[in-house]
């Protein structure tokens, strides 16, 4: 049996199909403890910027563990391309980061590798798992550049073969090293990610051992219409009609802005229409985002409306039509710059979606979180002479539930990403964290308060290069049901002169003793504060 | 009478009594007086009849005060700047798809939080003096401001205690209540984790000191030690001292007295599965339970070394619903003891785990707790045809469908603890004890390949025979933060030196002599730039040692890429008289003057006339041939079909599963 074949009954054993969902996911959960355990990258070790998963042998999701959101609708197109792209013999693993052949951003690495069974020609499975590298080269160090094309932000590399039966391409590793800033860092990531996904091979072989690849490849297919089925339960539940809501990027870092993100919402039934026709064209700065950025965005928003977890597999697709005029904001073509697609886009794309969603649920949806992930990227040499590049994502406010308040200092919707131990921080990097506090009082008033957001100031040992890709600096999160907006965020440089004000997206050079200061938004408040 | 060892186990309901008397286990239960779970105790030593003693006691006193959250009002110090760390975390959110998701426990509000104008760097260097005025200031508002208990957070303090010493100074001159530093509870690194460690110490503090100030009031002439969650025991006052490491020290007994019992019935390397009602604990031992020092509590990060036990949600109170895909689901929502099981007839209308065992004859409704609280099979049967219906099965596939759905779900906590750590399950032996683990224990080795399921005698009383075991054992640590190469040997030695002369202060306190102990040292390594560690003992080529666990853990090592040593670890233990525990000579295997009825019960959809069988009755060497019901006090055992169980000397009764 073809591993893509319709299974020759729609019958399922509803205990079979729950024995199978936890076996697939707790095989891919497998993957992702033994990529962050031995990864060398603080954004995948510490803050845990990874994903894994499992796909069938068409490149569908059969599983994906409960890592990044982001990643939830990207990572099939990884799987997809490599597929398309290559040819895959056992004991292959297929590299990727091109934004517009399967990847998100660039310092995502994805890895790909087939697994085969019983020796047929064809992999039967796929795994797959992607990292949030600390640096693939590009203009500045941390690779999340205010650039203007792919080109300046790193080493792009299309589906090849890092590994090919067993043994490491060593031109294509050589290629890759050279390119980046911290080489010896990117081998031991590699190398972690080329184990966790042998970790999910033995997995994946283990079960198809048990159950044979009959009944496996049977319950993929019932995984997926389950997946399926849930999906259009939770689109049953938002009322039909047609729901419109616009928000705004503040700007592309390049002097353009805002940069309107529209919605429109279209339910029908236990069918999805989202259309983000009138979102404004792709941006000359680097925070577009491509189709799977906005695949993933959407996926989210209708996996948390509903109070039951949808499995993340191909099926959860299936309901949902997601349109976007090609060459917008949110499916730009190349060679756009894609850095603060995935991390900052991504968060507005949200805040849009869960915005239509809010007139039809209001009881359900919350006001807007942070809408920023507060990428904050030094690069310089240390003073043993050691180039560094470090990169780390700060926190905000939650926005305020219909009964409940927002959380405070928290990662919200996309991103869940720890950060970086101070004590950590200042063992590897040539800076002294000066403060570390919630920023009181910037969550939006409402009958429930909108969390506050965080202030984070680094001090500088030595000169280094800033780079800051963050938005909601203009305007707040946006409140709902009468409740008022989260404060905007600041970022301030406190230097010998005193402090100024800086860009939300900004690149300088400073110097030793500068103190970098990231005030993070609030949230939006939810309800009138008077209570009516 | 001599001296006698008494473990003291004091549970929801009942405090356990196991202690040796004339070369035999002698078991006591007393009902639990939640109020005041001393006066249990000394109920159960009088009806014992027993007096100057050694006392060994588990204590929950300290695991409920966090839970029920009824700890000290207590304040926090922090270097200045730094008072939300504790409130930050690690700024992630508990569920990554639930817009409900809730705050994290923090136990320290921000008014309760003072900052104090100072700084040391990573090298212990001082960077900031500690202000005078600042350290006066936060301690007369301290001290004014009622707390029960403070805690002292400063950054790098593991690296200089200096500045966390000079604020205790200063507290201790205008307060009188409960104080605790962090680098004397954990001189590691990571902020977080190391202030809510502190944290919580502070916040149970009180609440044992207090409880154990009761306990040896009421037995002026008892030696009295209490158990930890790392699987060893600490004086009465070290206890009072570091009362977090009793946080979980409930489920440490247990694992403690499994492994002696896997251990005698010759099954060293044993996984432990106790299964309870709403949540099952394992862990993995290989001779000796396996450590970790990761683990929380209620969310609050508690960093101590302790026995690596992993919980998930599905116990026998687990419910059982249709999902809106059309799946079976059992859990993590429990019916808990109120209202419970529909068979418990308190009210429960969910179909449990417990009721679709029931209902598969896996229990029997007349011999829980010995007769003493019986089942109502009934209301079950209505429950699960109408669930049945809904899913289109037979009521009776339904429940074998909850079973085997719980099953998996326990399955792969074990997959958590063996294959994730690099540990192949079918290496080791299952050991069942609590309430509902003997029920699954058969059908839960089989899935997993594992060759053989032990059920120790009297299951229920494992923890108190634990505490009864379980060494005096206190764990040392410090971070270093160095690379392999280039340290200098004497760099390490003098901190291990550092950290023994600490113990031995601490064992004189305790009176015990430097002699008695055993001193065990360790260091947790990593590849340069890694960000998590693996303990290997000190001794050798550590570095070989660590390439090693590296290739066994993660399936892969690179010998050319450069270690670092992150924290230096110290195990000291004081062995204490354990008595052995003697071994009865095998009788013939013929079971049947156990075998009480018959019963009906079911597997695969099949049903089976089984024998039912009393425990007590069981004789060393007795053999059990599955289908058969084993039922005792606390809890029933499942022999399925095909199966074959014996009672060795010690009362095991082992189950050799194959395939």
């Amino acid at each position: 049996m073809s591993p893509t074949a319709t299974p020759a009954s729609t019958e399922y054993d509803p205990i079979r199909l729950e024995v199978f969902r936890n076996l697939f996911h707790s095989a891919a959960e497998e993957m992702g403890v033994a990529l962050c355990r031995t990864a060398f990258s603080p954004n995948i070790k510490e803050r845990r910027d990874y994903s894994c998963a499992i796909f069938d042998g068409a490149g569908r999701t059969v599983a994906q563990g409960d890592h990044m959101p982001v990643h939830l609708g990207s990572m099939p197109l990884s799987v997809s391309a490599a597929i398309e792209h290559t040819t895959m013999e056992p004991g292959d693993v297929v590299i990727v980061n091109d934004p517009f052949r399967g990847g998100t951003h660039l310092p995502d690495i994805t890895l790909v590798q087939p697994v085969f069974i019983n020796g047929d020609e064809v992999p039967a499975f796929y795994v797959a798992n992607r990292a949030h590298h600390s640096d693939v080269g590009g203009m500045t160090p941390g690779s999340m550049p205010l650039a203007t094309s792919i080109f300046q932000e790193g080493i792009r590399i299309p589906p090849i073969h890092l590994v090919r039966g067993g043994e490491m391409v060593a031109d294509v590793l050589a290629i890759v090293l050279a390119n980046v800033r911290t080489p010896r860092e990117r081998e031991g990531d590699l190398t972690a990610q080329i184990a966790s996904n042998r970790t999910g091979q033995r997995r994946v072989e283990a079960i198809v051992a048990k159950y044979g690849l009959d009944e496996v490849t049977t319950y993929i297919a019932h995984l997926r219409t389950y997946a399926e089925r849930m999906t259009r339960e939770a689109i049953r539940r938002i009322p039909n009609g047609t729901y419109r809501f616009e928000d705004a990027m503040d700007d592309d870092g390049q002097g353009n802005g805002p940069l309107p993100i529209v919605v429109t919402i279209t339910i029908d039934d236990d069918h999805a229409r989202i259309d983000f026709a009138g979102t404004a064209p792709q941006a000359q700065g680097s925070i577009n985002a491509n189709y799977a950025i906005t695949l993933s965005a959407v996926l989210y928003c209708f996996r948390v409306i509903v109070p039951f977890s949808i499995p993340a597999n191909h099926g959860t697709l299936v309901p949902l039509e997601v349109v976007a005029p090609d060459g917008c904001l949110v499916n730009a073509r190349e060679p756009s710059a894609m850095a603060a697609g995935n991390v900052e886009t991504s968060q507005r794309i949200v805040d849009t979606v869960l915005g239509a969603l809010a007139q039809a649920m209001p009881d359900v949806i919350p006001a807007a979180s942070s809408g920023t992930m507060n990428n904050t990227t030094l690069g310089g040499t240390d003073l043993e002479g050691n180039e560094f590049a470090y990169y780390e994502t700060v926190a905000g406010g939650m926005g305020a539930r219909p009964k409940a308040d927002g959380l405070d200092a928290t990662h919200t919707h996309m991103t869940n990403s720890l950060n970086t131990p101070i004590e950590v921080l200042e063992h590897a990097y040539p800076f002294r964290v000066v403060r570390y506090e919630v920023r009181r009082g910037s969550g939006g008033a409402g009958r429930y308060r909108g969390g506050d957001g965080v202030r984070r100031d680094i001090e500088l040992l030595v000169p280094a290069q800033l780079t800051i890709l963050s938005d909601r600096r203009k305007t707040g999160p946006y409140g709902l049901a009468g409740g008022s907006p989260g404060r905007p965020g600041r970022n301030v440089i406190i230097g010998r002169d005193g402090e100024r004000e800086i860009p939300g997206k900004v690149t300088e050079q400073l110097a030793a003793g500068d103190i970098i200061s990231v005030r993070t938004p609030g949230g939006g408040g939810f309800g009138r504060a008077d209570g009516g | 009478m001599g001296k006698t060892i008494v473990g003291i186990d004091t549970g929801g309901t009942f405090t356990d009594f196991v202690l040796m008397v004339d070369g035999e286990l002698r078991v006591h239960k007393e009902l639990s007086t939640p109020d005041n779970p001393a006066a249990a105790i000394v109920a159960g030593l009088d009806y014992l009849g027993i007096e100057s003693d050694d006392l060994v006691h588990g204590s929950t006193v300290a695991t409920n005060a966090l839970l029920e959250q009824r700890g000290a009002r207590t304040a926090l110090v922090t270097t200045g700047g730094f008072e939300d760390v504790l409130e930050i975390g690690r700024q992630t959110r508990q569920a990554i798809y639930d817009l409900g998701v809730t705050k994290r426990l923090t136990l320290v509000a921000a008014d309760d939080r003072y900052g104090v104008r100072e700084r040391v760097g990573p090298r212990g260097e001082v960077i900031i003096a500690l202000d005078a005025a600042s350290l006066a200031d936060v301690a007369s508002r301290v001290a004014a401001g009622d707390y029960e208990a403070v805690a002292i957070c400063l950054l790098h303090a593991y690296a200089n205690p200096e500045h966390e010493r000079e604020v205790r100074r200063a507290l201790e001159a205008v307060y009188d209540g409960f104080i605790t530093a962090s680098h004397e509870v954990l001189p590691e690194f990571r902020e977080y984790e190391r202030t809510s460690t502190t944290v919580v110490n502070a916040y149970v503090g009180p609440v044992m000191q207090e409880y154990l100030g009761d306990l040896s009031d009421r037995m002026p002439d008892a030696r009295i030690r209490v158990m930890q969650s790392n699987g060893g025991s600490i004086s009465l006052s070290a206890a009072q001292r570091f009362p977090v490491q009793t946080v979980l020290s409930g489920p440490a007994g247990g694992v403690v007295g499994a492994v002696e019992m896997a251990r005698l019935a010759g099954y060293p390397d044993t996984i432990t599965f106790d299964m309870g009602g709403t949540s099952t604990d394992v862990s993995l031992c290989r001779g000796e339970p396996a450590r970790t020092s990761e683990s929380s509590v209620a969310g609050l990060p508690i960093r101590l070394p302790l026995i690596d036990i992993h919980t998930v949600g599905a116990g026998g109170g687990s419910i059982a619903y249709r999902d809106p895909g059309g799946a079976l689901r059992v859990g993590p929502r429990s019916a808990g003891a109120m209202p419970g099981p529909i068979c418990y007839g308190r009210g429960g209308a969910e179909i449990t785990v417990t009721d679709a065992n029931l209902l598969l004859g896996r229990l029997s409704a007349r011999h829980v707790l010995s007769g003493g609280f019986e089942l109502d099979p009934e209301p079950v049967a209505a429950a699960m045809n109408g669930l049945a219906d809904d899913m289109g099965m037979s009521p009776l596939k339904l429940a074998e469908g909850v079973v085997s759905v719980a099953n998996t779900t326990m399955a792969g906590a074990i997959r958590v603890i063996s294959v994730e750590r690099g540990f192949d399950p079918r290496d080791f032996s299952l050991l069942s004890f609590g309430g509902a683990g003997s029920m699954h224990a058969a059908a839960l080795a089989a899935d997993l390949g594992i060759p053989r399921v032990i059920v120790p005698p009297a299951a229920g009383i494992l923890s108190a025979l634990g505490m009864l075991l379980a060494d005096i054992v206190r764990d040392y640590s410090q971070t270093v933060m160095h690379t392999t190469e280039g340290l200098d040997p004497q760099v390490l030695e003098a901190e291990f030196a550092r950290l023994e002369a600490t113990a031995l202060a601490g064992f004189e306190l305790d009176g015990v002599a430097a002699s008695d102990l055993t001193m065990e040292r360790s260091l947790d390594v990593r590849y340069v730039g890694q960000g998590y560690e693996l303990e290997v003992p000190a001794g050798g080529d550590f570095a070989a040692t660590f390439h090693a666990h590296h290739q066994r853990r993660y399936g892969y090592s690179d010998s050319g890429r450069a270690t670092e040593i992150v924290n230096a670890r110290l195990r000291v233990a004081a062995p204490t008289d354990k008595p052995s525990i003697p071994s009865r000579e095998l009788q013939g295997s013929d079971a049947a003057a156990a075998v009480i009825d018959r019963h009906a019960m079911v597997f695969e959809g099949q049903r089976h006339d089984a024998a039912l069988i009393d425990r007590e009755l069981l004789c060393p060497g007795n053999v059990v041939q599955g289908p058969a019901l084993i039922v005792e006090y606390s809890t029933t055992t499942v022999v399925p079909p095909g199966v074959r169980g014996e009672i060795d000397g010690f009362g095991n009764l082992i189950m050799e599963i194959t395939k």
